[in-house]
């Protein structure tokens, strides 16, 4: 009977704790004096966007990515960013486009690697202002993802270059709720963290 | 944070809307790294669509055949092939093509939420000696079937007034889609002036006609098609002397006709040319049953250009008929479109065997000229050059044309003005 509530134990801890890693989707982490934020589990590159981009459509995402300290309320930084993504039908590899400055390319990406590489760029942009934020100061971290596909999406709305390159268009867009049809993803809430704590942490996570 | 984000936005700001022309075509070709690649071939789906559209959109889907892919150029080539065939959508699907480093660019279209029934008005007129003519119709597509069904009564384009009712069958695609066939049944019944009534021989009048004609029309090029098909045509004459008993006569045809339509630029456009010409044979012959033996040639051309607000127009046709041709197919002047301001029974109340025309239209914006010049004649020596000239308003709403015009017959004497109103004439 002992033998049996103990396995009951273990069971409910490696599950509950299975759940926890499974539900970490924005995951922080201090490397090289900077914050880098990741999404292990959250595949934007996927369903009807990725059928887009198939069809050779380049679909932008847009990112909203907002830090809040001392209470979850309080607004510390908010970056918007677009990222257009390509798929070479004949080299079957993506391209990223980093449309807002400092414009950036990349070319001959995995899905995966193309997804990490929005992330490295989202992350150095948001690390930049961040020595302001004291070590013992706790903080929330926020990420909004959107692609450009619904009826206004690529091919039948605003053209790339006009949609592309506007950060007053990126936060009019992210004022509003998605639209029906649009591919979204989050928005995905981590916190409290305090910069002393993810130094000292290799890996951390909500 | 209010002064950093406010920071944030006056840095970001002159990025905003800082790109010229040059660097936003930079931009679009980087944005999606299929752009280096060729378009191989475009394709509609659904191929009987592809007739459907115009001459030009067509001609413009191929031409983008051998040019780099072009998200902006697709995406506005999409939208026109939605507003043509008032699509609910048109999806663009791109894959890889044959040849290494080519694409194939498919438009998928979605079938219209329109109603299956499409009722027009085809023409409605009203000319101040002649009176009135006007012609409605129904049709529907059933699965590739078009069906029409029309009435009219028309004073103006024949010697005849005639009235009743057109019914048409067509297939549109026969195995191929540049292959469709057509079945149109017409029944009339007529009406004469008196005019042509002391001219014409007794047994040239009949009371009403049905017409049969099977046809087949072959898309030889996209600016190109030939008809080829028989029209058997019965026509009921009254017996001298008795006014309810008839004799039925034949005049059955084999009927030809080739035509040939180009346009260069579109109503976006600041300017645009658009060249329309036919040529049609009919030849009644007694191999077909028929009573009356003859052939018919008929070639017509226009010439249509606009440059803003100016448009001009140019028209001509010439015609001869050998033999003995029935009364509904000899050739008219006098009419809404030849010779605008003559009666076409004071020109000849029988129609003519022979026939040459030409007229020209300038336009600006609404305001309107014309100058119209022909001859009809069956003898040589009848042949005589006339002349008119008129003006009006027209007026383009959606696809309907509104007209109102006075048109003058030149010659010695009286000016006896003709008046034009209506649509589509």
């Amino acid at each position: 009977m002992r033998t049996i509530k103990s396995w009951w134990l273990i069971l409910a801890f490696l599950s509950g704790f299975a759940l926890a890693m499974f539900a970490e989707e924005l995951v922080l982490t201090w490397r090289d004096d900077r914050l880098l934020f990741s999404a292990p589990h959250v595949h934007f590159i996927s369903g009807k966007p990725l059928d887009l981009l198939h069809n050779a459509a380049p679909v932008p995402f847009d990112f909203q990515l907002t830090l809040s300290s001392g209470t979850r309320t309080h607004e510390f930084r908010k970056i918007q960013d677009r990222f257009v993504i390509s798929y070479d039908l004949w080299q079957e590899q993506f391209r990223v486009v980093k449309t807002l400055s400092p414009q950036r390319r990349a070319d001959h990406l995995t899905s995966a690697a193309a997804e990490a590489w929005c992330w490295q760029q989202i992350s150095d942009q948001m690390s930049d202002g961040l020595h302001v934020l004291g070590g013992t100061e706790p903080f929330w971290a926020r990420v909004d993802i959107r692609a450009e596909d619904g009826k206004d999406g690529p091919l039948f709305g605003r053209s790339l270059t006009e949609a592309g390159i506007s950060l007053t268009s990126l936060i009019e867009l992210f004022s509003r709720p998605p639209q029906s049809q649009q591919s979204h993803w989050g928005p995905y809430e981590a916190g409290p963290f305090t910069l002393d704590e993810l130094k000292r942490a290799p890996r951390r996570g909500s | 944070m209010k002064t950093l984000w406010l920071s944030a936005l006056i840095l970001a700001s002159p990025l905003a809307g800082c790109n010229v022309p040059d660097d936003d075509e930079k931009l679009a070709q980087d944005l999606n790294v299929n752009s280096r690649y060729t378009v191989e071939n475009v394709r509609i789906s659904g191929q009987k669509l592809k007739l459907k559209i115009s001459d030009h959109l067509r001609s413009e889907l191929d031409r983008i055949v051998g040019q780099k892919l072009d998200d902006s150029k697709i995406k506005r080539l999409a939208e026109r092939i939605q507003t043509e065939l008032a699509a609910v959508r048109v999806d663009v699907k791109i894959v890889k093509g044959d040849v290494p480093d080519h694409v194939v660019v498919n438009f998928e279209v979605s079938p219209s939420r329109k109603l299956p029934f499409d009722t027009n008005v085809t023409r409605f007129q009203y000319n101040s000696k002649e009176g009135w003519t006007g012609e409605g119709a129904v049709s529907t597509t059933v699965h590739g079937n078009g069906f029409t069904f029309g009435l009219l009564s028309d004073g103006d384009t024949s010697v005849e007034r005639f009235a009743g009712l057109r019914a048409k069958y067509e297939r549109l695609n026969v195995g191929t889609q540049r292959l469709k066939f057509s079945f149109e049944f017409d029944s009339y019944h007529e009406q004469w002036n008196r005019s042509t009534l002391l001219e014409a021989s007794p047994l040239d009048i009949y009371r009403a006609r049905q017409t049969f004609t099977p046809e087949a029309t072959l898309l030889i090029l996209p600016s190109l098609e030939w008809s080829f098909g028989v029209s058997f045509a019965r026509l009921q004459v009254p017996v001298a002397g008795a006014s309810t008993t008839s004799k039925t006569e034949s005049s059955n045809a084999v009927v030809n006709t080739l035509r040939y339509h180009q346009r260069w630029g579109s109503e976006n456009d600041d300017q645009d040319q658009d060249v329309q010409a036919s040529y049609d044979l009919a030849a009644g012959t007694g191999v077909l049953q028929s009573d009356l033996a003859y052939t018919r040639h008929l070639a017509r051309a226009r010439y249509a250009f606009r440059r803003g607000h100016s448009h001009v127009e140019i028209g001509f046709l010439a015609g001869r008929i050998n033999g003995n041709a029935p009364l509904y197919d000899r050739f008219v002047l006098g009419t809404s479109e030849t010779l605008r301001g003559w009666s076409k029974f004071d020109l000849d109340p029988l129609g003519g065997s022979h026939v040459v025309h030409g007229s020209i239209d300038y336009r600006y914006r609404i305001f309107q000229i014309f100058y119209d010049t022909g001859a009809i004649w069956d003898n040589p020596q009848e042949r005589e050059q006339k002349q008119s000239v008129g003006v009006g308003v027209s007026k383009e709403f959606k696809k309907e044309c509104f007209q109102l015009a006075v048109a003058f017959p030149l010659r010695a004497g009286r000016a006896d003005p003709v008046f034009y109103a209506g649509m589509n004439f």
